[in-house]
């Protein structure tokens, strides 16, 4: 019981990585229109950079730098690389796009910091353990919960009543219309893919605090990312952190009894929602189609 | 006319090659890869270019063929036909169960649910350790000499044996696609990468033309994964990862993805340049994404789509 | 001989002549959209081989007049009546299959194929050949065939090879039309063929459309705006206005009609 109670909690946390890059990959996706490959680098980006910038600012300033700095490279690369091909009808494009730059991140991630596993200095305040008898249930677990919330409530004001937040919106569902009423997609697609990368970089940040920072850790977490948008539901930001937390509870319940499916197991219940609900918990239905 | 003389003078280079490619500073199983590449390329640019979906996760396919081929191999029987048998069906049969998953989406949606798939077999394959070997791959097994009656093919000693019979797949597999592609099936298959809408109105069944394109795509390039694992004698779970779906994909942009034989010039650049890369400094996987990178921005017609009927892009 | 003549009607009850059996038939038939009523309570006869028009001012309620009969919309009221057979609840696609085959009511073309493989790709549909991997020579040959033969129809052969996508306009709408051609229809049901053109390609298309009715026998339906064009080729003419049939007849009739010159044609005349 206890056993199945610490993999369902570590499930629990890997399932909020899930969300927090399900999140950024679907906000890219609603308004960009672009599959983000390289969504896993930025929170490599982020990871390292806050890894990097922890002896000068401590893990509260590398906390906020990292993401901020990631969501900055985002902005460039938004610019420079992204931008040129959203008149492409074929989206064949933008995903071989962000593929390549995929592969360059990870590959120069590997040659400036070496490719062996590094650690992140988590102050000692938030790492101790909660609950004698749960000791799995570290106070920077906790945290990780906590600051996931906070940056998803975060999201949802800036969404609901900034006007950015209703710009982007207003893009998602028509595009043209949102530019034909004076609005710049441009920045706001830019800012966009920004915030989608902020996303990313937090992830990293996190998700560095307790599995330590490699450089292939982003495109491992990415895949799992688009099931859970699959599964919540393309098109619905709630649905994708929804989807991230349950992948990743159900796989750590998979891990008590069969280890070996607990990866599979997420592409298993993929494939399932497809048959069953193929537009997802929250998808909207006729998208893509 | 030029291109008939283009295609023969490509055949005799093929037959050839033993002879002229190690003179440049290649060997002859370079050539076998840069075939069997090309094999799953162009079954993939059935779907891809010709069809119009963008399948993002056909290794999954490569590596059941891979897997199949040396399991059969390993546990079965040492028996090269079979093995390019089961491989083949076994890969087949994986995308043509799939493809109702997948043929109702379009676009972006389509490609994420190929990728997860792709991820999905990844995933069994690698785990499944006991009979796959796991993250080290399957190995302990080798292709076998085919007896044909009297005659031996020595494809297990001789590399160039083998090359002769990865052409002979080539020649098939090569004739079996040009001939769907003349016909009204792959009529039908461009119509529908087209104009969707307009064929649907026509009483299309555009869903299935969709699925069998998928089906018949994932059947050749598990033909083709076959043969890889007979060329190493050895399986890896790199034939199933998703960052040799991509590549795939970028080698049929880089040679022109409305072509016929787009895929087999990207795959020769590709893999030549690969080779050379990694020969010659470590962050090859940097180079290779700055080639996907430039062939996006700068040349996303591909080679020979320089040669074709201007399209948009 | 051309392949695209029409087939006679087929007789629709015993001891009514073919002639006499209504080709296209509506029965008081209405469309509404909640309050708005797009089509009110239309009747209306066409017969075999007819060449008609149908115009009217702008939210006269053609375009859903046109959906209803090819399938597009199902009526909120009344019944379509084809050949004697009640199609009213058929989809495009039975329709099409019975021979009511509309066009330019979207964009048709595939853009980059050429003029050969577009129309290829409507003969090999009519023939139902599309999910064939392979087709013997001599099938190939009928195919090829068929569609030189309505290529010289819509007098686009010297184009043949010509990538669609690269045509002007008006070539682009008379390879819409031999697509249409070749799905062997009994009624063609024509979406403004004249719109956007300039003036040569408005000739093109007119003289084209005249040939279809004299030459082939076709029976053409058509939504045109402009007078001189409706004037000069159509046999019978029925004016809608708000969703219901305003007159209906031949040109002289509805040109004379008060209501019609109250309505619509005055500042024409």
């Amino acid at each position: 019981m206890e056993l199945l109670l610490f993999n369902a909690f570590n499930g629990l946390i890997q399932g909020v990585f899930y969300a927090l890059m399900a999140l950024g990959l679907a906000l890219i996706l609603s308004l960009n229109s672009v599959i983000n490959m390289a969504h896993g680098g930025f929170l490599v980006i982020g990871a390292y950079l806050a890894y990097t910038l922890t002896p000068y600012l401590g893990f509260w300033g590398a906390l906020i730098a990292g993401p901020i700095l990631a969501g900055g490279i985002g902005l460039i690369v938004e610019r420079i690389l992204i931008r040129p091909v959203y008149k492409r009808v074929d989206p064949i494009y933008s995903l071989l796009l962000t593929f390549g730059l995929a592969l360059i991140i990870e590959d120069l991630t590997r040659t400036i910091w070496g490719p062996q596993g590094l650690p992140l200095e988590v102050p000692d305040v938030i790492n101790s353990p909660v609950s004698d008898v749960y000791f799995f249930i570290t106070g920077y677990r906790l945290f990780v919960i906590g600051i996931t919330a906070a940056a998803a409530i975060g999201l949802y004001l800036l969404l609901r009543y900034t006007l950015l937040g209703i710009r982007i919106r207003a893009g998602t569902r028509d595009l043209e219309t949102t530019a034909a009423l004076g609005v710049n997609i441009y920045k706001l697609r830019a800012f966009n893919f920004a915030f989608g990368c902020i996303f990313a970089g937090l992830a990293g940040v996190l998700a560095a605090g307790v599995l330590g920072l490699t450089p292939p850790m982003g495109n491992s977490l990415i895949m799992p990312s688009f099931v859970a948008i699959i599964i919540g539901g393309v098109g619905s930001l709630f649905g994708a952190v929804l989807g991230g937390l349950i992948i990743g509870l159900a796989a750590g319940l998979v891990t008590t009894y069969y280890p070996a499916a607990s990866e599979a197991v997420i592409y298993l219940m993929m494939l399932i929602v497809l048959v069953v609900r193929p537009r997802g918990l929250f998808g909207e239905e006729g998208l893509f189609e | 006319m030029t291109r008939i003389v283009g295609i023969a003078v490509m055949w005799l280079a093929l037959l050839a090659l033993p002879w002229w490619l190690p003179l440049i500073g290649g060997y002859t199983a370079l050539g076998s890869k840069v075939l069997i590449y090309a094999i799953a390329t162009m079954g993939l640019n059935l779907v891809l270019g010709f069809t119009g979906g963008l399948s993002f996760g056909q290794a999954a396919y490569f590596g059941l063929g891979a897997y199949g081929a040396g399991m059969t191999l390993k546990y079965l029987a040492p028996s090269t036909p079979l093995a390019i048998v089961i491989g083949t069906v076994v890969g087949g049969l994986a995308a043509t169960v799939l493809g109702p998953l997948v043929m109702r989406r379009r676009g972006i949606y389509f490609a994420m649910i190929t990728i997860a798939i792709g991820q999905l077999f990844y995933f069994v394959m690698v785990r499944w350790n006991e009979v796959t070997g796991g993250e080290d791959g399957l190995a302990g097994f080798a292709r076998q000499d085919i007896h044909l009656g009297l005659l031996n093919v020595p494809i297990s000693s001789s590399g160039t044996a083998f090359y002769y019979l990865v052409l002979l797949c080539f020649t098939v597999a090569v004739a079996v696609m040009w001939t769907v592609l003349q016909s009204p099936l792959g009529h039908t298959w461009v119509a529908i990468r087209e104009n969707r809408r307009r064929m649907e109105f026509l009483g299309i069944r555009v869903e299935r033309y969709v699925w069998a394109a998928f089906a018949i795509a994932g059947t050749i390039t598990a033909f083709a994964g076959t043969l890889n694992a007979m060329l190493f004698n050895f399986a890896s779970p790199q034939d199933l990862h998703w960052i040799l779906s991509g590549n795939f994909v970028i080698m049929i942009v880089l040679g022109g993805m409305r072509s016929f034989f787009g895929p087999l010039i990207g795959v020769i650049i590709f893999v030549v340049a690969q080779d050379y890369l990694s020969s010659v400094t470590d962050n090859w996987m940097t180079f290779i994404g700055l080639i996907f990178v430039c062939i996006v921005l700068l040349f996303p017609r591909g080679v020979l789509g320089i040669f074709r009927r201007a399209e948009a892009v | 001989m051309s392949a695209v003549m029409q087939a006679p009607a087929p007789m629709a009850a015993v001891g009514e002549t073919a002639a006499k059996t209504p080709f296209l038939r509506m029965d008081n038939v209405a469309r509404h959209f909640g309050s708005l009523k797009a089509v009110d309570g239309v009747t209306f006869e066409m017969r075999a081989g007819e060449m008609r028009a149908v115009i009217g001012p702008n939210g006269a309620g053609k375009t859903t007049f046109f959906n209803l009969i090819s399938g597009l919309l199902p009526p909120t009221a009344g019944q379509v009546i084809f050949e004697g057979e009640s199609i009213t609840q058929q989809t495009i696609v039975h329709r099409v299959a019975k021979g009511i085959v509309r066009t330019f009511q979207i964009t048709e073309i595939l853009p980059d194929l050429s003029v050969f493989e577009n129309i290829r790709v409507g003969v090999e549909t009519a023939e139902k050949l599309n999910s064939k991997p392979w087709i013997s020579r001599s099938e190939r040959e009928r195919v090829n065939q068929r569609v030189t033969e309505l290529m010289d129809i819509v007098h686009l052969r010297n184009k043949a090879n010509r990538t669609v996508g690269e045509l002007a306009h008006g070539d682009q709408r008379v390879v819409e039309v031999a697509v249409a051609l070749s799905l062997k229809p009994r009624l063609l049901l024509l979406d403004e063929p004249t719109a956007g053109m300039g003036d040569t390609e408005t000739d093109h298309m007119v003289d084209l459309v005249r040939r279809l009715h004299q030459e082939q026998g076709m029976s053409i339906l058509f939504i045109e705006h402009d007078m001189d064009i409706v004037f000069g080729i159509a046999q019978h003419i029925t004016v809608l206005d708000q969703g219901r049939v305003l007159a209906d007849g031949t040109p002289e009739a509805v040109s004379n009609d008060p209501k019609v010159r109250a309505a619509y044609l005055g500042s024409i005349e």
